[in-house]
């Protein structure tokens, strides 16, 4: 058995520091490795993603993440990256990693995600420039989602975002943003490349369980979701003990 | 000047708090009927929540804003979910 820790949206800014590391210490008896599902900071600015390497780091557990679009609000994405990796925290963008745990191969790919909608109600690559761009935007991120989940060699494969693949996990917001919450495109990567889990924040005032079209289990980990410090879900890694 | 309708009103807010960065809340609930404002939703820490009770006098001055907001709670129980 694996067991994954996740948790999102933390949110964190310089008058956050260290109370939510407090409730971190138990993980390395419970988990195999924390997932963090993005909008870890409040504006995206550079003190706040050091208050995030600080935060996260050296918890004994590996921790894995990606960036979500409050992460990207002051353009400094790369420097909030190269911030927590110093700290030895894993960020994905397009790509996977695979962690040696005792019940096997876990392999996590993540991507940040964006909005698009869900299918039958989405946005199309049609009409102005700025249409376009949005909706493009959206299917690369799927399609770099289902590359690097394809591109891994593990037991068990995670699919990590922060914006939604499904919309059953947005179930409490208001339906008229939904497009602006999650892809459709997102969850058909999930169910294409033979994923045991996608793991998600973002909607804030949505709901922990989902499932995509082809059976794969999808949580919403957003912190005010939770209402816990983190989720732990515990997986049968199809080759491990 | 004709009054702002309501829903303009919310509109703006809602904008505001999201845009303003000392709040860049996106989930908070504004309501506004006659001169009063209300505000429900969820924020993180006391300190935010008094950032987004800060603009929204500003937004709207000459109404009187009603604080309900929580602040959100994450001292549950880790409890494990199995997944088979
Ligand atoms: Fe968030
Ligand atoms: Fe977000």
């Amino acid at each position: 058995m694996i067991t994954i820790a996740a948790v999102g949206d933390v949110h964190l800014d310089e008058a956050m520091r260290g109370q939510y590391r407090e409730r971190l210490a138990g993980l390395p008896d419970e988990a195999d490795a924390l997932l963090l599902a993005g909008d870890l900071t409040k504006h995206g600015t550079v003190d706040e993603g050091r208050v995030v390497a600080e935060e996260f780091r050296d918890l004994g557990v590996p921790v894995i993440a990606v960036l979500g679009n409050h992460d990207h609000h002051s353009d400094a994405q790369k420097e909030i990256t190269e911030l927590m990796r110093g700290e030895g925290i894993t960020v994905l963008e397009g790509e996977g990693t695979v962690v040696d745990c005792p019940g096997g191969r876990l392999g996590v790919a993540g991507v940040k995600g964006f909005g698009g909608g869900f299918a039958g109600k989405c946005a199309t690559e049609f009409g102005e420039r700025e249409t376009k761009d949005f909706v493009r935007h959206g299917r690369e991120a799927a399609e770099a989602l289902g590359e690097a989940l394809r591109g891994l060699d593990a037991d068990l494969l995670v699919g990590l975002t922060h914006y939604a693949p499904v919309k059953e996990t947005l179930t409490g917001e208001p339906p008229e943003i939904f497009p602006f919450l999650g892809n459709y495109l997102l969850a058909e990567a999930l169910d294409d490349s033979g994923a045991a889990l996608g793991v998600h924040g973002h909607a804030h005032a949505g709901t922990e369980c989902g499932v995509t079209a082809g059976g794969v289990r999808v949580r919403n980990v957003a912190l005010p979701v939770l209402r816990r410090p983190y989720a732990l879900y515990r997986l049968d890694g199809a080759g491990g003990g | 000047m004709a009054e702002e309708r309501p829903q303009y009103k919310v509109g703006r807010l809602r904008r505001a708090l999201a845009e303003d960065p000392r709040t860049n809340e996106l989930g908070i609930e504004v309501r506004v009927r006659d001169r009063d404002v209300h505000l429900t939703g969820e924020v993180a820490c006391e300190e935010r929540r008094r950032a987004v009770v800060e603009v929204a006098r500003e937004n709207l001055p000459g109404h009187e804003v009603y604080d309900e907001l929580t602040v959100a709670r994450i001292d549950g129980d880790t409890a494990e979910e199995r997944l088979p």
